[in-house]
This record gives structure tokens, C-alpha cells and sequence, in this order.
């Protein structure tokens, strides 16, 4: 019967899952909050936090296809945001985009290059450059916000950096749909993807076959902190203005999303498309919380709660599809 | 038996995981067109022997010369590109990529636009595709099917597929039969001798000391991490071979005081 013929579908496509919870909460959402939710300005909002929460997953996407974790880009976005408000007030916003993308790079870089060198778990040695990078975040401001006052807001290349809209939708959405398009081509069309893929399904056997492991893995790591850093420009482009507490807690939304949209924790198999619905699903939920007026009290735990429910979901669906 | 300078030169070579001496003191040489088995008891270090050789280890201390030079650095794209093919005991492919991904791991074919490097996936299949014809495997196996689903036979043939497709100069073969059946069995047998006829040198890993002893020039024996015998075929038979093998490197030791 018809369910039946869909089985192979959902086997083959881990992100299958995410998009029917996506489908089903964009539904749920808008019968349920009298257009409160389901509006263009509230749609647009929700896509532009999509876009720079989904910019950070991509990144970790690719550290999780290789067998590791990066959990320290929330502080990586946060550093990117500060070095771009800092360096946007004194020279062109694209070259003070350069140079966030660079900060975020060399952190990636100091990850890789720790877990490649010293065989440390990729988890103990991003949780100390989280915690790093994040002090040196809060040290940097001092309990200030690095912000650019309304009158500089503009320029062709600040608009473009998050700061201005296309047709409505905010220039962060752009970069997203371009890197979802480049990264994709990389992962599944050139020798890169392959590798990287085999390090994370097997490291022994990609060695084996002469992938210089480590190498595939910093350069992972390299994107991932470019990327996220790209998310903080995007984000402080956006808003104007940001503190050291810029991208708290972003790292665990961005491993969440990863996880829910089929990337397997333990390597070798991601879906991009998968954990950006899985950004999208959270962006969703978090904007239907504060539009229903859910206490802030609450709120951490409602999202815990239907991260887990949609986890769950997610699992007995393609635990459905295996059975035969 | 030859008189040409050895392919492969192992000179005094030792290897230790942590405290764990795996590699005592291995000398051995290895010539082109030359087949030889390498036997030896479960845990002796033939497979961390030729793991050295193959570049996944690098040794703590003793030389390997290739062609006549020195091996500075070991990696496995070192000695690939030097032309050495290994069938590994228990690693190879990666369950999560197709069978063509896998054939070509480490050495994609691409097509370039743009100056941007493509696989070719045309290319990878085709070769792919033969080889699984070649060996055998079941019609409804595709290039484009994950490693995971492969049987411990099939998976086997595909290993082996791939080695000799990419022949070269060497082909290491690390109990190369096992899972397979005795048609594939015998398959691969002649492949190994197509390969020494061929002028290759083949180092041939087995616990069946009769077969290899049919198959191979010369066979070295190993034991806990030691050569406790390097012998031509023609000069010891294949009974005494295991005799050597049962009674361990201790009665050869008695017997040689
Ligand atoms: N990576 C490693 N770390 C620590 N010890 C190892 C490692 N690889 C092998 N050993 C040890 O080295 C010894 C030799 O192992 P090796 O795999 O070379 O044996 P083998 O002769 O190939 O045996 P078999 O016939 O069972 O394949 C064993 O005692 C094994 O436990
Ligand atoms: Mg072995």
C-alpha cells in the first residue's frame, strides 16, 4: 500500500522526519495563535534567526560528519559579532566581515589543530575554547555592548551583511541559501565530501585508503568556525549591536538542529537540509513561545520539552521505515 | 634466488605499542616478481608487520627502504603513491559510502570545471561495476549500494577488486580469502599468481601454511613479533613449515643450540 511505498524513502533520507515535524508545527502553530505567528513580519523574523542559527549548523554539521563535535561556536559566533561591530565603526563592514571570518577560522583552527595533534575528544577540547572564547567575549565588552549608532547603519556592504533586507527578507537568508548550495556541491560532489564522509564512517579505513585523516578533520574544524563567525556578523548586522554574551547557548540549539535532522553523532552520515529544517523547528518553536506570551520561565523548559517530543517522533519514524 | 637488489628492504626493525613489544628486531627483504607467504600464529605481528610497510605505522626504530631509498615518512598515501596495494585484515571500507565511493576513496577521479574538481561518477561506476561482475557478486548488487549492506564475502571481493585494479608495484594481501567461498578462493589464488607473473611483488598473509606453500616462493615465518624463519619453498616442505609454525619460535631456538 501506499505507506508502505514511502518506507524506502524515509530510510534513505534521514532528514524525511525533521520536515514532517516541520510541516506539522508550521500547521499547528499557525491554526493555533490567530495569525499572531503565521504573519510576514513574524515569518521573516523567524527565518533570519534561522539563518544565522542555520549558518552555525551547517558548521557543525560538517565537524559531526567527521566523526568529532564542536561545541564551542556559540563563543565563536560571539567573537565574530564583536570583531565585526569593533572593526565595522573604523573601516568598510566587509572588511571588518573579513576579518571575523578570519577570528572565527584561526578558532577553528586551534580546535582542529588541538584534536588533531594531541588526540584530545573533540568535546573536553571545545568545551575549553567555548569557555575561553567566551571570557575573552565578556573581558573584551566589560559589561558593555560594542554597538554602531543608527546613523552608520547603512552602506551597501553593512545592508548586505545582515543589516538591510531583499525583497523583504533579511541578507542573512541570502548567505544561507548560498553556503546550503556550495556546501552541498562540496559534500557530495567533490573528493573533499568523499573524504570527509569516509573519515567519519571509518577514520581506520579512510587511513587505510591514504586520506591524510587529520588534515580532513582541521579543515572541518576551520569551517565550522568560519561559518559560525559568518552567523555572528550576519546576526550583529542585524542588530546593531552586541555584548559578550552574544551566541550563549547557540552551540546547543546548533547540535540539537543537527541531531534532529538526521546528522548521526557518531559520524559518516549528515543531511545539511535535514538540520536546517532542524534550525528552522527550533526558530519556530522559540517564536510561538514569545508570541503566545510564554512566561521566560517557562520557556527553556517548553523548548527542551518539544525538542525531545520531536526526537522522539523522529526516531519511531524511521524506526517504522527499517521494519519491514 | 635473485640477484636484483631487494623492492622492499626491512632492516632491524622494531615496534612498540606503549610497553608492548609487537616488532623485535625484523629484518627481511622483498623482491619484484617474487611471492611471498607470510605465516605465523594469531598475535605473531604479521598484520603490524605489514602495516609498517603499507605506511598506517611508523616504526620506533629500524629502516625500510623502498626501491633502494630510505622511507622517511610513513603515511598511506606515501606508500601508495609509491605503488604499494594493500588488502587489509579488518579495515578497507567505509560502511556508509556507496561502493563506488569506496573503490575510489583517496583517489577520486574528477573532472575539472570551472577549474572546480567534480567526481566523476561516470568513471567511478564503470570500474566499479566491473569488478563486482569479475567477482562474482549477486546481479542485484549496484556500484552506487552502501558498503553496509555487502556480505562478509562480498565486501572481501570488493577489497581485493579494487587492489588488483590498482596494481602497481606491490600487492599486500592480508588473508585475502577469508569469508570467501572455495570458488573465490580459488579465484583469487590465480589472481595472486597473474600478479607475481606479472612482475609484481605480492606478500601473501595465511594460516594455511599448505596452499601458500604451493603458491609462494619463499615463506617467512613470524612469531611473537619476530622472523623465526625465511625459507624458499623448493627447500622445505610444507609439513615442516608447520611443524615450525606448532611448536612456536622456543623448539626452533632448542634446536638451533
Ligand atoms: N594498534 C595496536 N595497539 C596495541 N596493540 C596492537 C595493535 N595492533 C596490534 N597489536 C598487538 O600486536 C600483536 C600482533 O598483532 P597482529 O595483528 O600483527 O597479529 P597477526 O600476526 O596479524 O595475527 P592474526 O593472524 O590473528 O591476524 C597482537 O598481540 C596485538 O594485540
Ligand atoms: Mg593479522
Amino acid at each position: 500500500m501506499a505507506l508502505a511505498a514511502i518506507k524506502p524513502i524515509v530510510r534513505r533520507h534521514a532528514e524525511i522526519g525533521i520536515v514532517l515535524i516541520a510541516v506539522l508545527l508550521v500547521v499547528v502553530f499557525a491554526l493555533s495563535s490567530e495569525g499572531r505567528w503565521a504573519n510576514a513580519y513574524n515569518i521573516g523574523t523567524i527565518l533570519q534567526v534561522t539563518a544565522t542559527l542555520g549558518l552555525m549548523t551547517l558548521g557543525v554539521a560538517l565537524v559531526i560528519a567527521s566523526g568529532e563535535i564542536d561545541i564551542s561556536v556559540g563563543s565563536t559566533f560571539g567573537i565574530g559579532a564583536l570583531v565585526y561591530l569593533w572593526l565595522a565603526l573604523r573601516v568598510d563592514p566587509a572588511l571588518a566581515a573579513l576579518a571575523a571570518l578570519t577570528a572565527g577560522g584561526l578558532i577553528g583552527a586551534v580546535n582542529g589543530w588541538l584534536v588533531t595533534r594531541t588526540g584530545t575528544p573533540s568535546l573536553i577540547v571545545t568545551l575549553g575554547t567555548l569557555m575561553i572564547f567566551r571570557g575573552i567575549a565578556i573581558a573584551l565588552t566589560s559589561g558593555f555592548a560594542f554597538s554602531i549608532p543608527y546613523k552608520d547603519r547603512t552602506g551597501i556592504s553593512y545592508r548586505l551583511l545582515g543589516g538591510g533586507e531583499i525583497l523583504g527578507l533579511n541578507t542573512s537568508v541570502i548567505w544561507l541559501v548560498l553556503m546550503l548550495v556550495v556546501l552541498g556541491a562540496m559534500l557530495r560532489l567533490m573528493p573533499w565530501g568523499n573524504r570527509l564522509l569516509a573519515v567519519g564512517g571509518s577514520s581506520d579505513s579512510a587511513l587505510s585508503r591514504g586520506v591524510r585523516v587529520d588534515r580532513v578533520k582541521f579543515s572541518a574544524f576551520v569551517f565550522c568556525g568560519t561559518l559560525a563567525a559568518l552567523g555572528g556578523v550576519l546576526e550583529a548586522g542585524k542588530l546593531g549591536s552586541a555584548d559578550g554574551s552574544m551566541g550563549r547557548l547557540m552551540e546547543l540549539q546548533a547540535i540539537a538542529a543537527c541531531v534532529l535532522g538526521g546528522c548521526l553523532l557518531a559520524g559518516g552520515r549528515i543531511s545539511l537540509i535535514g538540520a536546517l529544517t532542524g534550525a528552522f523547528v527550533l526558530s519556530s518553536i522559540q517564536s510561538y513561545l514569545v508570541v503566545m506570551s510564554v512566561r521566560p520561565q517557562w520557556f527553556m523548559v517548553l523548548l527542551g520539552l518539544i525538542v525531545v517530543a520531536a526526537a522522539l517522533g523522529d526516531r519511531s519514524l524511521r524506526q517504522w521505515a527499517l521494519r519491514r | 634466488m635473485t640477484q636484483k637488489p631487494p623492492l622492499i628492504s626491512v632492516r632491524n626493525l622494531n615496534l612498540y605499542f606503549g610497553a608492548f613489544h609487537a616488532l623485535r628486531d625484523v629484518s627481511v627483504d622483498f623482491h619484484a616478481g617474487e611471492m611471498v607467504g607470510l605465516v605465523g600464529d594469531n598475535g605473531a605481528g604479521k598484520t603490524t608487520l605489514i602495516r609498517v610497510l603499507c605506511g598506517i605505522h611508523a616504526p620506533s626504530s629500524g629502516e625500510v627502504y623502498f626501491d633502494g631509498r630510505k622511507v622517511d615518512t610513513f603515511h598511506p598515501k606515501n606508500a601508495i603513491d609509491q605503488g604499494i596495494e594493500t588488502i587489509q585484515q579488518s579495515v578497507g571500507l567505509c560502511d556508509n559510502l556507496s561502493i563506488a565511493r569506496n573503490f575510489y576513496l583517496g583517489r577520486e577521479p574528477v573532472r575539472r570545471i570551472l577549474g572546480i574538481p567534480l567526481l566523476d561518477f561516470a568513471r567511478m561506476r564503470e570500474m566499479s561495476t566491473r569488478v563486482i561482475r569479475q567477482f562474482g557478486l549477486r546481479d542485484n548488487v549496484s556500484a552506487d549500494d552502501d558498503v553496509e549492506r555487502l556480505s562478509g564475502g562480498e565486501r572481501q571481493s570488493i577489497k581485493i577488486g579494487r587492489a588488483v585494479e590498482f596494481k602497481n608495484r606491490v600487492v599486500i594481501m592480508d588473508e585475502p580469502t577469508n569469508h570467501l567461498s572455495v570458488r573465490e578462493r580459488e579465484h583469487v589464488n590465480e589472481l595472486a599468481r597473474q600478479l607475481r607473473d606479472q612482475g609484481l611483488l605480492v606478500i601473501y598473509i595465511t594460516h594455511d601454511i599448505f596452499q601458500v606453500h604451493r603458491l609462494a616462493d619463499r615463506i617467512v615465518i613470524m612469531e611473537n613479533g619476530q622472523k623465526i624463519e625465511d625459507t624458499t619453498t623448493d627447500r622445505m616442505s610444507a609439513e615442516d613449515l608447520e611443524a615450525v609454525i606448532r611448536h612456536g619460535g622456543r623448539v626452533v631456538e632448542k634446536a638451533e643450540a
